[in-house]
């Protein structure tokens, strides 16, 4: 049971981030290779929060989301736009991305030192302890929090793009950018809001991610590997399919190892990354265009006759 | 001494990243490969000399100890002895590791852009950066194959030479292979093998209806830079004494992102661009390295200057892109037989 619990808490996590990279590529056509740092420095901006009110880390969440929108800005106007307007191709903005993302281990790493000198502990490295959180039917309440928000999100993020006229303007400058912008629609500027949510979806599982686990300064380089796995299962191009990724990759990494442990041992559960390696690669191969291209209907047609 | 200290780091990370730059060129400036995972060719090298040769030291001594980590401390200390005394034990053991790091690399080289009969541009990137953060994130966690975390010892391959004069030595040998790799690749570059690659940059569709196979080609590339990329991985794991320095949580800055800078900086598809870039960048990268204590304590900075190196090369790499995407030294056609005798045919009518 207590398997399954992490196992749901860390997919809910790995959802929020892998639909956070897909809206951007969606708008931006950008693999955004810094997406696990967003959260990751998030993280410690949350621990700081915590550690300088000592409330409870549930209150800091507003800031990590806040400052996880403020990074995805910053990431679209200082490092992606002027590229984007210089006609740099995919490979270029990659890099680019890869360059920012080295860039923000370096805030990610003065930042925790300095934190650890200002507060006098030793902030380089932490977690939340259990006994911060609340418990609920004798279960950790991280489990709700998360599921809770991804609901919410979920149904933030639906309401936003389904029944507002902004949300309205920007489906149509993710299914053809250049015809939206001819209708009048400031394209710009909803690329520049999915940055933001991007980055809020990211700040807001980074504040949850150290109920989950250990956070150090290169945990974003480690998680990456499994966002991209659930956003490209699920296939980039659809929002659903970062849910429907997140879950499969989140929950398939805890429990697949868990399997493979009644066999082989504990040391196996090292290789939980592997599992999304092998999805991600088995996914391009066969289903490059992701679970969400697939046409259920003709196969379920094709089932019954 | 300080000063001196400056210089040999300066002249053994130009060896070994110009080994490692020249191969990523092959790949990324000539073949317009983007090899995220260039990593993996690294770890390779350091896998062959921590995981193999280390064993089969071990299994020649018989130590016995209880994990791998602690047998290969203790073969080192025999093994030290014996190259103390008998210098061309360790060049020996160190040909071994360079020429089974080579065959592996290319195996394994090949077999990772096969992903690339199927995939290219951005998705290609992701799997070969997936690929290669995997590898490290098990060799690093599974202790029972080169130590992970702990490390694993390797034999000093000049114990015969005197401690002070060490760094030196290794220094010459490490510009002995990166200059030899120069040549090689050179060479094998203004063949028309070279041209091909640059044909496969530009159009891939066009070179098939050509007639050529890209994807044998991509494979034959790969493990031909992947033979020569892990050999950056067995010089550096003997020169520190241990594969903690490759096998670790920040290999995808030292050994993917660092070596594209250097060929970025330096110039795509020509080998002397490479040469430039690396050695613009380690120059700033060592001094840095080298003088952090005293530019801490001079701007009284409460942290580590390490990750202000990583804030100052992210923003050099996309300075880079954005003001001079060709480089330091550009891209020149290359200057066949033809070309030159049309040239001074041209030269001699005026």
């Amino acid at each position: 049971m207590a398997v399954l619990e992490g196992a749901v808490t860390y997919a809910n996590l790995l959802t929020l981030l892998a639909l956070g990279l897909t809206l951007t590529y969606i708008t931006t056509s950008v693999p955004n290779f810094a997406q696990g740092s967003f959260a990751v420095f998030s993280s410690y901006i949350a621990y700081f929060v915590y550690q300088s009110t000592k409330i409870t880390p549930y209150f800091s969440i507003p800031f990590a989301v806040f400052f996880g929108g403020f990074i995805g800005v910053v990431t679209y106007i200082i490092v992606l736009k002027p590229l984007i307007k210089k006609e740099a191709s995919i490979l270029i903005l990659m890099i680019a991305t890869l360059a920012w993302d080295l860039i923000l281990l370096g805030f990610i790493g003065i930042f925790s030192e300095s934190v650890s000198k200002l507060l006098g502990t030793y902030a380089s490295k932490f977690i939340f302890p259990y006994y911060l959180d609340y418990k609920l039917f004798g279960i950790q309440g991280i489990f709700f929090s998360s599921t809770l928000t991804v609901i919410l999100s979920l149904a933030i993020l639906f309401f936003l793009l389904y029944k507002t006229k902004f949300g309205i303007a920007m489906r149509a400058s993710m299914e053809n950018p250049s015809l939206a912008e001819i209708m009048g629609i400031d394209v710009e500027k909803t690329r520049l809001f999915s940055w933001f949510l991007s980055g809020a979806f990211a700040g807001l599982a980074g504040a949850l991610l150290p109920f989950k686990q250990e956070i150090v300064q290169a945990t974003g380089q480690i998680i990456i590997v499994s966002i991209f796995a659930a956003s490209i299962v699920g296939g980039l191009s659809t929002l659903l399919g970062a849910v429907v990724g997140g879950y499969l990759v989140g929950l398939s990494e805890s429990l697949i190892t868990f399997w493979l442990s009644k066999f082989f041992g504990v040391s196996i559960l090292v290789y939980s990354k592997a599992v999304s390696l092998i999805i991600l690669v088995a996914t391009l191969l066969y289903i490059p265009q992701g679970l969400a291209s697939i046409n259920w209907r003709r196969i379920v047609w094709h089932l019954k006759h | 001494m300080a000063f001196e200290a400056l210089i040999s780091s300066i002249l053994l990370w130009f060896g070994i990243y110009t080994i490692l730059s020249l191969s990523l060129n092959i790949e990324y400036g000539y073949g317009g490969i983007p090899n995220f995972g260039k990593a993996l060719a690294v770890l390779v090298g350091a896998f062959t000399t921590g995981a193999i040769v280390n064993r089969i030291l071990i299994a020649i001594y018989s130590v016995k100890a209880e994990t791998i980590t602690q047998a290969s401390g203790f073969m080192k200390s025999t093994v030290d002895q014996i190259i103390a005394s008998n210098p061309l034990y360790g060049f020996a053991i160190l040909l071994l590791a360079l020429l089974l790091s080579a065959f592996f690399g290319a195996i394994i080289g090949a077999l990772y852009i096969l992903p690339s009969a199927k995939l290219e541009s951005d998705y290609l990137a992701i799997t070969l950066l997936a690929i290669a953060e995997i590898m490290f994130m098990v060799t690093y966690y599974d202790t029972s194959l080169i130590g992970g975390y702990y490390g694993a010892p390797v034999p000093d391959i000049l114990a015969f030479v005197p401690g002070e004069y060490r760094e030196w030595f290794f220094v010459a040998l490490v510009m002995f292979f990166a200059f030899a790799t120069y040549l090689f690749v050179e060479r094998t570059l203004n063949t028309p093998y070279g041209r091909v690659l640059r044909a496969m940059r530009e159009d891939p569709t066009a070179l098939q209806f050509a007639g050529k196979d890209v994807m044998w080609l991509r494979i034959k590339t790969l493990a031909f830079s992947s033979a020569i990329a892990s050999m950056t991985g067995v010089l550096y794991s003997y020169y520190t004494g241990n594969v903690v320095g490759i096998v670790n949580l920040f290999a995808r800055v030292n050994w993917t992102f660092f070596p594209f800078l250097m060929v970025l900086l330096g110039g795509m598809s020509n080998n002397r661009g490479v040469l430039a870039g690396v050695f613009s960048f380690v120059v700033i990268w060592r001094l840095i390295d080298g003088y952090k204590h005293e530019i801490a304590e001079f701007f009284h900075l409460p942290f580590d200057v390490n990750w202000l190196q990583y804030i100052i090369f992210g923003f050099l790499m996309i300075a880079i892109l954005y003001y001079r995407p060709e480089g330091i030294i550009r891209e020149k056609p290359i200057e066949t037989k033809p070309m030159v005798e049309l040239k001074t045919r041209r030269l001699e009518k005026v």
